[in-house]
């Protein structure tokens, strides 16, 4: 393989020097102008760089090797057929064979180089396009066919040998094959490709578009190419036909290095500058259009006089330049991308902001927008302002390391919004070109619109956070409600119960003690002790319903207020309790709701405390202290995690607070005792209750 | 019985209540009730034109039922000092005696109302308050004496025990010879823990009537609650 390289090398370096040779010979010493620099700059050097370019990046992949074969043979061709055409000026040796006739031995030997040479092209060119896009055969027969045609070979030798005049074996050998191989190539890939389609290769199946393509036009130019074979050397003809002749060359050309960049079609990674890749496409696009360019004006320079030829060839070529221009603008955006202009970067950024509320999808989307917007080495956009919103970084291209960033010529941008800066721009150097004044707007534009949209964020994010907190609220009031309600539908069946259960039974045994008291009576029996025993139970009932009523209400809370309502409940606890009143609550009569839901604290509280507690001591604090009633219970009992303040009876009396505007804080801890503190938005009832 | 019947008018909302009582205490032929009304300002017009020597009020009546009875006890009072009044009440709570005693405790009497059952408890409130005295039911008083609230700067935290227990059986109305009685303690011991009280209270200026009828106003505002209160 070295030594093939080795060899392939030498052969481009001989195939450059051919190239050097010719173009000296064609140019100076033959002044052929005509022939010379137009096909030499149309298809000889594009097909050569391009060869040279492939082969320099993968030199062992076959398309690369043959490319520069394609290139180096042509070189060599018309390298040979000016030597060929220098010595027959010089030293008068006519190879020519007389136009019917047969040529001399010496004569026939002497065109056989070229012959053989230019059929190599031919055959090389199927070889490339057949074999497309590995190079490598794939399927049974390719190898056959292709090999096959190494025969053509014979063609120079076999075919004087056989007695056809020369006329006819330069049409075999040099016009047919050159006409219509590339063709027989193009249709042998479109082959390859629906073989492929069919097996599942999806490379070659993908391929099928381009191929048919080129078959179409390939076998379109063999088939105009017939003109030239009718038609000598001279005229419109020629020019068309040279233009014809240049296109396989110049097409696969441009084709293999493009693909090569953008399709990995050479098998590895092309590490390289993409100015490269460009410049390697405007340079055979370049060469192609002054090829053909010099063809026109050196094809009306037979016809007309030179003034006017030069004239034509100004014209053609201003004529031609829009062409030239659209052929570079798409390699250009080919090889970089789409490259946008200032106002659609602007537009898409504004796109962008407008839908963006999700800060960690916009920041990368802002990097990598810049960076390819601007065309910029790497670029980085931090959003977000550290104490209420996250920050999120996006970045986009190759970010050099901190010190070598600062050396870079980095550049930053803050977000600013008034005076807040929320958020951050930096970005690298651009890839190719300065940084344009243009450059610098859009940046601080795109800045300006990021930061309005990061606060727009940060307010979406306030709001969406205030929405949720009415919701939770609104839902606990729902619960709330809820539970209220249960709780007074349990309520109201307690006391039922009490009713019916409780003091109707103790009614209906009271009247069957008097109906027994009749009967003792009746029977003139002694009934005192039994009116008693009526007595006292009559006693009983009145006290039980007594407690019922008050359970039910606090006739003490409507009729003398909070205060005496607190103290009365507090001097039935079992344990000692101390009240502590507030001088300036004496007799101050609070609205009816303020009054029972205070009163309900108490309670709920000092039952809790019997309850669970196991205090010794109760402390009830009420004071009034800047438009608030405040009501404090606390114990000295076991005291309770507060995070399990659930199932205590906690909630019901939160719910009772929060119900008038009130709020509760609970305080406790294990072994610490309770502290159970409402504050209540203070209204005092209208009319006093004296 | 030679006595002539106590001239009592009756004041409750409730028919069968009324009518009940005042055939209670007509058959006990020891009181007349010259009127039995439905409402405070009935029972107004009716004290008014028939001067009785005392009054059974019940504590609820119309128009709102809430404290009627006390605002004409306390109007009956201020027109006819000499007229008793007897509260009948169904609160079993110490606050509603507190307000009827606001003004002072002369010829008030503070009654469940089930007390009309026990009817010699009703007749001797009712000479009581006739003369001018007061009593109080014994259920308020037991709650009182039975209640674990303190109130650190109450008067009576400066009284032993046993100055709170003659303090306590005063406050049933009962005579020192009764209290030493219920205590077990000799008559003059008594005496002396009650003088220490006035003193301790600061009534050592007032009457003996007058004193007696304070220390028990005292002890109903002040044993109970700690509302801080200037004394009347």
């Amino acid at each position: 393989m070295r030594g093939n390289g080795r060899a392939l090398g030498a052969a481009a370096v001989a195939g450059g020097l051919c190239l050097l040779w010719a173009a000296t010979t064609g140019a100076f010493l033959l002044r052929n102008n005509t022939v010379t620099l137009p096909w030499i700059l149309g298809a000889v050097l594009p097909c050569y760089c391009a060869g040279l370019f492939a082969w320099w990046h993968a030199p062992t992949h076959p398309v690369a090797r043959r490319l520069l074969l394609i290139g180096t043979a042509l070189s060599a061709s018309i390298g040979i057929r000016y030597t060929s055409a220098l010595l027959t000026t010089w030293y008068g040796w006519d190879l020519r064979a007389p136009e019917n006739g047969l040529p001399s031995p010496t004569a026939a030997l002497a065109v056989l180089p070229a012959e053989w040479d230019n059929l190599t092209v031919s055959i090389l060119v199927v070889h490339l396009l057949a074999l497309l896009p590995d190079g490598r055969p794939r399927f049974r027969g390719e190898l056959l066919v292709l090999r096959s045609l190494w025969a053509l070979l014979a063609l120079p030798v076999a075919l004087p040998a056989a007695g056809v005049p020369t006329h006819g074996v330069e049409y075999a050998v040099f016009y047919y094959p050159e006409a219509w191989l590339p063709g027989i190539g193009a249709t042998l890939l479109v082959m390859r490709c629906l073989r492929g389609r069919a097996a599942g290769r999806r490379d070659l199946a993908a391929l099928l578009p381009v191929a048919t393509g080129a078959a179409a036009l390939f076998l379109g130019r063999a088939a105009s190419r017939l003109f030239r074979s009718w038609h000598g050397e001279t005229g419109v003809l020629y020019l068309v036909g040279s233009l014809l002749g240049a296109l396989p060359y110049v097409l696969i050309s441009l084709s293999v290095v493009y693909a090569a960049f953008r399709y990995r079609l050479l098998g590895v990674d092309i590490v390289i500058r993409r100015s490269v890749v460009y410049g390697t496409l405007w340079l055979i696009i370049s060469g192609w259009y002054l090829g053909m360019a010099m063809t026109l004006g050196l094809t009306a320079g037979q016809y007309f006089p030179i003034g006017l030829s030069v004239l034509i060839a100004v014209t053609a070529t201003a004529l031609f330049q829009p062409l030239r221009a659209r052929l570079n603008q798409l390699a250009e955006r080919r090889v970089f991308g789409r490259r946008l202009t200032s106002f659609e970067l602007l537009v898409q950024f504004g796109s962008a902001l407008e839908h963006a509320y999700d800060l960690s999808r916009l920041a990368p989307q802002l990097a990598a927008g810049l960076q390819v917007g601007l065309g910029l080495r790497w670029a980085r956009v931090r959003l977000g302002a550290g104490d209420d919103l996250p920050v999120h970084t996006g970045t986009a291209g190759e970010e050099p390391d901190g010190c070598a960033a600062a050396a870079g010529g980095a550049r930053g941008f803050p977000l600013r919004y008034g005076n807040d800066v929320l958020g951050l721009i930096e970005y690298g150097p651009k890839t190719e070109g300065r940084f344009t004044p243009e450059d610098h707007d859009v940046v601080e534009t795109l800045a300006r619109q990021a930061a309005l949209a990061v606060h727009n964020v940060r307010l979406a994010a306030e709001l969406s956070t205030r929405v949720d907190e009415v919701q939770r609220q609104a839902g606990e009031l729902d619960a709330s409600r809820a539970r209220i309600v249960h709780a007074q539908d349990t309520e109201r069946r307690r006391i039922e119960r009490r009713l019916h259960d409780g003091i109707q039974q103790d009614l209906v045994a009271l009247v069957a003690k008097l109906r027994l008291a009749r009967n003792r009576l009746g029977r003139g029996g002694d009934i005192d002790a039994v009116l008693t025993e009526v007595q006292d139970d009559a006693y009983r009932v009145i006290d039980e319903l007594r407690e019922v009523a008050h359970g039910i209400h606090s006739p003490v809370l409507s009729d003398q207020g909070l205060v005496a309502a607190v103290t009365s409940r507090a001097r039935r606890m079992p344990i000692p309790v101390t009240v502590r009143v507030d001088p300036s609550l004496d007799r101050v009569r609070f609205a009816l709701d303020i009054e029972e839901s205070a009163f309900y604290l108490v309670s709920e509280a000092l039952t809790n405390v019997l309850k669970h507690a196991d205090a010794t001591h109760v402390t009830i604090r009420m004071s009034r202290s800047d438009g608030w009633l405040v009501v404090e219970v606390r114990d000295d009992g076991v005291g309770f995690p507060t995070g399990t303040t659930r199932g205590l009876g906690l909630t019901g009396m939160r719910d009772r607070i929060e119900a008038v505007g009130g709020d509760l804080l609970i305080t406790s801890g294990s072994g610490a005792g309770t502290t159970i503190r409402s504050r209540l938005a203070e209204r005092v009832r209208e009319e006093s209750h004296d | 019985m030679t006595e002539a019947p106590m001239r009592v008018v009756i004041a409750e909302d409730h028919y069968l209540v009324r009518e009940g009582t005042r055939r209670l205490l007509e058959d006990t032929g020891a009181v007349g009730v010259v009127a039995a009304v439905g409402d405070g300002t009935e029972l107004l017009r009716a004290v008014d034109a028939l001067r009785p020597e005392a009054v059974i009020a019940d504590i609820r009546m119309p128009p709102t039922h809430h404290t009627e009875g006390i605002a004409a006890a306390h109007a009956i009072r201020a027109a006819h000092p000499r007229i008793g009044v007897v509260m009948l009440s169904q609160h079993a709570d110490e606050n509603y005696a507190f307000e009827l005693f606001r003004r002072g405790t002369d010829g008030l009497a503070y009654l469940l109302k089930e007390r009309i059952g026990e009817l010699d408890e009703l007749l001797r409130a009712l000479r009581e308050v006739a003369s001018g005295r007061s009593v109080v039911d014994p259920r308020i008083v037991e709650v009182l004496m039975g209640s674990h609230t303190r109130a650190a700067d109450a008067p009576l935290a400066c009284l032993t025990r046993r100055e709170l227990d003659v303090l306590r059986h005063m406050a049933e109305g009962k005579t020192n010879r009764a209290i030493a009685k219920a205590l077990v303690l000799s008559e003059s011991t008594i005496e002396k823990h009650v003088n220490s009280t006035f003193a301790k209270l600061g009534l050592a200026e007032e009457t003996q009537l007058h004193r007696r009828v304070s220390a028990v106003l005292a002890y109903l505002r002040h044993a109970p609650a700690s509302r801080t209160r200037g004394m009347p």
